[in-house]
């Protein structure tokens, strides 16, 4: 088979349907990654739009423009369509897209949640701009402070879009992290060990765990808001023993790793481009690693720094106040590593570079003015003013916007496979430079001269007029700038106008594929033995086009790739890939059914669409798998590996644990309410604790006993090579008891509108009855797919799957069934 | 708050212009690193740095020495501005309602102002803050920094002006459609006026 | 994936004795246990004593990153691990330090 014909036979297994169809049904990494990044964009230009009307609003005082109940959507909305809508959807589509190409694989580990991910996002993001569109957008402001954002002071539909809305958003940046997480720890080319990892492949890891630990405590904000303002669940309410302080600090538990999530990848762009852009290798690979670890980490001990003015003693503010200064030592250490790097080789003024150095310019101040803002006293005075939205601009458009312009004008020929031939670019750069500047400069002088955030219009005697115009101008020149980048994209596009293969003369793999992209990126995988593969091996592309690597006869007909050892980079699974399905969009849009049934409060649908998410995603697992074992399998060069059907700790097993790592952080973090309250909140102790019921605790003891013993006696058996469905089915009968358990316990819990402590019980209650459920489920189609004869003792994955959950469950309801009764017992 | 007429305001705009003079010339040292990297190959110009320095001289040790000392500068202020006991010292509770400021005096329900604060001038004026509603911020930006009206909770703020005069007081914590409007004004009094004001003359 | 345990230990264990003496100091002022013989409030020597043992499980993990047994093999986990041990001890010095020092429970 010469390379043409392999060219054409891998096209035909891995492309999508042709035409718009194909948009429905894609799971390809390639396709979506380009569908995130599109929608971002175009999130990004209303955003932008919105950004431009808050200009126009502010350029003279006494503006009639807007009046406050518009302009409170539009900073509202300005903030949340560039943080959820555009930010981390753009930081998403381009690590889809990037990834496995960097990797040497052909694509992420769940193509289907790749896809699932996208239209939930899709989706989430419609709902709020059709409330945007019919002027009942969030008004609230973007970190939605209760009580504001209560039912008392905000009745209308708005703030629900928010909190329905973008948690829907969030089951996007959820599955994108499970599934980073686990590409970049199995799927590689062979050879590439930790070490061998391209430096952009190490910032996503890191940004795919601070994602699945920062988001959950948002996410579980959002649904105890949206539960006090539907059904009167008083978590925020001071006067039944909420607090509006949980909210900040779920918040900002949140709010701050965020702003590192947004930065880290743009930083793992600014550490891949910059080096070539210099031709040399990048400083201090190690320390710059380190240095991310240690940023990821630390940025998790800061959140409190956005509460300096609520009132917490002195002691908790210098702790928050030393963690957020240190913060910037790793930060230092990327930025000299980088300006090391520009020493060590012979640095050129490409358009890529262009924008880097806009990012050092820019990312320095706002790096320093943020310093500026972790010193208590100073943050005392400048908190809540224009001062703190001009730095957060520079830290988030300096550290974000400019590398990710550097990333698209840098991986533009990757994917189009054409260069640029009009020098818009330039152009377009030195407009968005000076504008950006002029708009922010301008900015934090006038929030030194008191000018609050989120006012929508000022008197001619408070002296801002002539800043804010001069503030105006910059943004509207900035704009025009940024329009330029999208006419040259879209040229760029439009005109064939062939690029070299590796026009920057690069060295990681994502080079090495065909031009343009290829919907399989390798014909075969390459083995990989250094951080350059391609400056080692110029004529790798032609090796693997030929077929050299690994899979490379593409004799099966299959979506085929490699799962590999963490450490090691030695091929260890065979991955068989599903083909294009419409599941994930049709799940997403039920999905969608049931948030929107909440969001109209019409809860009669809310039942059916939940019973419909599980049939779905039934379908979806049962899809996968095999009825037969296959015996380990050829991958060319004499190495024979397993599938991943026989295998016992297959994607789902990585994924499952990388899913319950969230998870946790989502059950910890209402732990964490649950005491806050107890301790900060005025209205405790609550009129009564909960009667232990002695019925309930053995029931629940007794059912999880048998569901976690059930599924780790059906695992051994398996192994043994006997049958495990008594076991099975000891375990179902078990989790059912379980969810009798957290029904009853639900059934006696105190009314819930009556005092935060009851909502607290109901809360814990329902995430025990949701997980009792869920791991029923789970073992009943253990014994539907055992009955099936799709397991087998060489096919024990999917009971290591179930097992992990079971252990999760066990868990879980021990410290469920202490924080329900332990204060009854003991009071 | 460039402005400033109070103690604590007076240490936090010093703060701000060591600060700023530091960081100038910090940006100005990283700027110039920087361009110097695009000094042509071989000039001599500068001697090219191990990797030694970069990471651990300019990356670990430079910005330690600045953060560490100014973080000891700004809690050592942060401290001194710590609403702490003394004989000296007058108690003004302030609550914040969408959209206005009622002042009360000496625990007295019945001696209360609306939406102007009066104050001893010379002298540390303790507020305790709250809230009968939404969040609001106590902020009376030529004086000192803001602090939050939380529901359920009373914070207190020290604040103090120099000399008798009249001080725009702001509330700096969204609040909803008349956020824009929600001021209040502080009068500072001297010792004789402030006693006639104590005694229910104004 | 021992490595990657490795490398995130250190700092992962600053972030949980953080968010603890941060947690401690919460509940330590709600109950204002008053002042101990030696005339230092109880406040300051049990969040003090906090951020000791902070400190010192830090060391045992440093020094567990410099040990053959625990450590990783030569190379770029090894170097990187006992990179974050530095952070994960540094980061506890750093950010603790208040309990010596600043005003406990709010005036």
């Amino acid at each position: 088979m010469n390379a043409l014909a392999r060219h054409r036979k891998l096209t035909a297994i891995w492309s999508s349907e042709p035409g718009w169809k194909g948009w429905f049904s894609t799971v390809n990494h390639s396709d979506v990654g380009r569908m995130f990044i599109v929608t971002a964009a175009f999130h990004f230009l209303v955003g932008g739009i919105l950004a431009m009307l808050i200009r126009a609003q502010l350029a003279t005082p006494h503006s009639a423009f807007a009046g406050p109940e518009i302009y409170s959507q539009l900073f509202t909305m300005h903030g949340t369509i560039m943080m959820f809508l555009f930010a981390i959807p753009m930081i998403e589509g381009l690590a889809i897209y990037l990834l496995p190409k960097m990797l040497g694989t052909r694509d992420l580990a769940y193509p289907r949640l790749t896809a699932y991910g996208y239209w939930c996002y899709f989706f989430g993001g419609a709902m709020l701009l059709i409330s945007l569109l019919f002027g009942i957008a969030p008004d609230s402001g973007w970190f939605m402070y209760p009580p504001l954002t209560g039912r008392i002071h905000s009745p209308g539909i708005n703030t629900d879009f928010w909190l329905i809305g973008i948690t829907f958003v969030e089951i996007s940046a959820i599955c994108a992290a499970v599934e980073f997480t686990v590409s970049i720890l199995k799927y590689r080319a062979p050879g590439m060990t930790l070490a061998k990892m391209p430096v952009f492949a190490w910032y996503m890891l890191v940004v795919s765990l601070m994602i699945l630990t920062g988001f959950p405590p948002l996410i579980l904000g959002s649904i105890l808001l949206e539960l006090e303002r539907a059904f009167g669940m008083p978590f925020f309410q001071v006067e039944l023993g909420g607090d509006s302080l949980l909210w900040q600090h779920l918040f900002w538990l949140f709010g701050h790793p965020e702003v590192y999530i947004i930065f880290l990848p743009a930083a793992g762009m600014v550490s891949t481009i910059l080096p070539v852009m210099s031709s040399t290798t990048l400083l201090g690979y190690r320390w710059v690693v380190a240095a991310a670890v240690a940023l990821a980490i630390l940025s998790f001990g800061l959140w409190v720094h956005h509460m300096f003015t609520t009132g917490i003693p002195h002691m908790g503010l210098a702790f928050f106040s030393a963690a957020s200064t240190l913060v910037a030592v790793p930060t230092a250490v990327q930025v000299f590593a980088w300006i090391g790097t520009m020493w060590k080789g012979s640095p050129t003024l490409r358009l890529p570079m262009l924008h880097i150095l806009g990012f050092f310019v820019t990312f320095v101040i706002g790096g320093l003015t943020g310093v500026m803002v972790a010193v208590v006293p100073f943050d005392w005075q400048v908190h809540d003013t224009a001062f703190v939205t001009a730095h957060l601009h520079y830290v988030l458009f300096g550290g974000f916007v400019f590398p990710v312009l550097a990333g698209i004008y840098y991986w533009l020929p990757l994917v189009t496979g054409n260069r640029r031939f009009f020098r818009l670019g330039e152009m377009a750069f030195a407009l968005i430079f000076l504008g950006f500047h002029v708009t922010f400069l301008a900015m934090h002088w006038v929030g030194l001269m008191g000018q609050r955030r989120r006012i929508s219009t000022y008197l001619p005697e408070d002296g801002w007029t002539v800043i804010n115009l001069i503030s105006s101008v910059g943004g509207f020149v900035m704009a025009f700038g940024l329009t330029l980048v999208l006419i040259g994209i879209l040229l760029n596009l439009a005109v064939r106008h062939r690029a070299r293969r590796n026009p920057w003369r690069s060295g990681t793999l994502e080079w090495a594929i065909p031009r343009p992209s290829a919907a399989y990126n390798f014909a075969s995988l390459p083995q990989v033995n250094s951080r350059e593969p391609l400056w080692d091996n110029p004529v790798l592309p032609a090796e693997l086009a030929r077929g050299d690597g690994y899979l490379g006869d593409a004799a099966t007909g299959r979506r085929e790739s490699l799962m590999v050892d963490i450490a090691t980079g030695k091929p260890e699974q065979l991955v068989i890939y599903p083909a294009n399905t419409r599941l994930p969009v049709i799940l997403a849009a039920v999905t969608g059914v049931f948030f929107v049934s909440l969001l109209v409060k019409i809860y009669v649908i809310t039942p059916f669409a939940i019973a419909a998410v599980a049939a779905l995603g039934w379908r979806w697992v049962w899809q996968l798998g095999s009825r037969q074992d296959l015996g380990d399998q050829p991958i060319g060069h004499g190495v024979l590996i397993p599938p991943i059907a026989e295998v016992s700790r297959p994607p789902g097993w990585w994924g499952s644990v990388f899913l319950l790592v969230a998870n946790a952080t989502l059950f910890g973090s209402l732990l964490f309410g649950y005491a806050f309250l107890w301790t900060i909140a005025p209205g405790w102790p609550p009129p009564a604790f909960m009667e232990p019921s002695l019925p309930t605790m053995l029931a629940a003891a007794g059912g999880v006993m048998l569901a976690a013993g059930g599924t780790a006696i059906a695992v051994r058996k398996n192994q043994n090579g006997s049958n495990p469905a008594v076991a099975i089915s000891a375990a179902l009968t078990g989790a059912l008891g379980l969810v009798v358990a957290f029904a009853m316990m639900l059934w006696n819990a105190p009314p819930a509108a009556e005092h935060a402590y009851n909502a607290t019980i109901v809360v814990l209650g329902s995430y025990g009855l949701f997980h009792a459920t869920l791991t029923s489920l789970m073992v009943l189609f253990l014994l539907a797919r055992q009955r099936a004869g799709y397991i087998s003792q060489r096919r024990r994955g999917e009971l290591s799957i179930v097992m992990v959950w079971a252990i999760y469950l066990f868990v879980v309801t021990g410290l469920i069934i202490l924080a329900v009764y332990l204060p009854g017992l003991v009071g | 708050m460039l402005d400033p007429a109070g103690p604590a305001a007076h240490s936090i705009a010093t703060l701000w212009w060591v600060m700023l003079i530091t960081f100038t010339v910090i940006f100005v040292f990283v700027m110039a690193l920087l361009a110097l990297a695009f000094r042509p190959a071989g000039s001599g110009l500068v001697p090219a740095f191990a990797e030694k320095v970069w990471i651990i001289g300019l990356g670990l040790v430079f910005p330690a020495v600045i953060l560490l000392g100014l973080l000891a500068y700004g809690l050592w202020i942060g401290e001194r501005l710590m609403p702490r006991a003394g004989a000296e010292v007058t108690r003004i509770e302030a609550e914040a309602r969408s959209w206005s400021w009622r002042f009360t005096y000496g625990g007295d329900a019945s001696r209360t102002t609306q939406n102007v604060l009066h104050i001893p001038a010379g002298r540390p004026v303790d507020i305790a803050i709250t809230t009968a509603d939404v969040i609001h911020s106590f902020w009376v930006p030529r004086l000192a920094g803001k602090l939050d009206a939380i529901p359920g909770h009373i914070n207190v703020l020290r604040i103090e002006a120099d000399i008798p005069g009249s001080y725009a007081g702001l509330s700096a914590e969204f609040s909803g459609n008349g956020y824009d409007n929600h001021r209040f004004t502080v009068i500072a009094h001297g010792p004789e006026e402030w006693q006639r004001f104590l005694e229910g003359d104004q | 994936m021992k490595d990657v345990l490795r490398i995130l230990i250190s700092p992962v264990v600053w972030l949980a004795s953080f968010s603890a003496v941060y947690a401690l100091h919460g509940f330590v002022c709600e109950l204002d246990p008053g002042n101990s013989e030696i005339g230092i409030s109880w406040i300051r020597i049990v969040l003090v004593a906090a951020f000791l043992f902070a400190a010192a499980l830090q060391i045992v993990l440093l020094t567990l990153m410099y040990s053959p047994r625990f450590g990783s093999a030569p190379g770029f986990a090894r170097s990187v691990s006992r990179a974050s041990g530095w952070v994960g001890l540094v980061a506890t010095v750093w950010t603790l330090f208040p309990t010596l020092a600043i005003s406990t429970c709010a005036g």
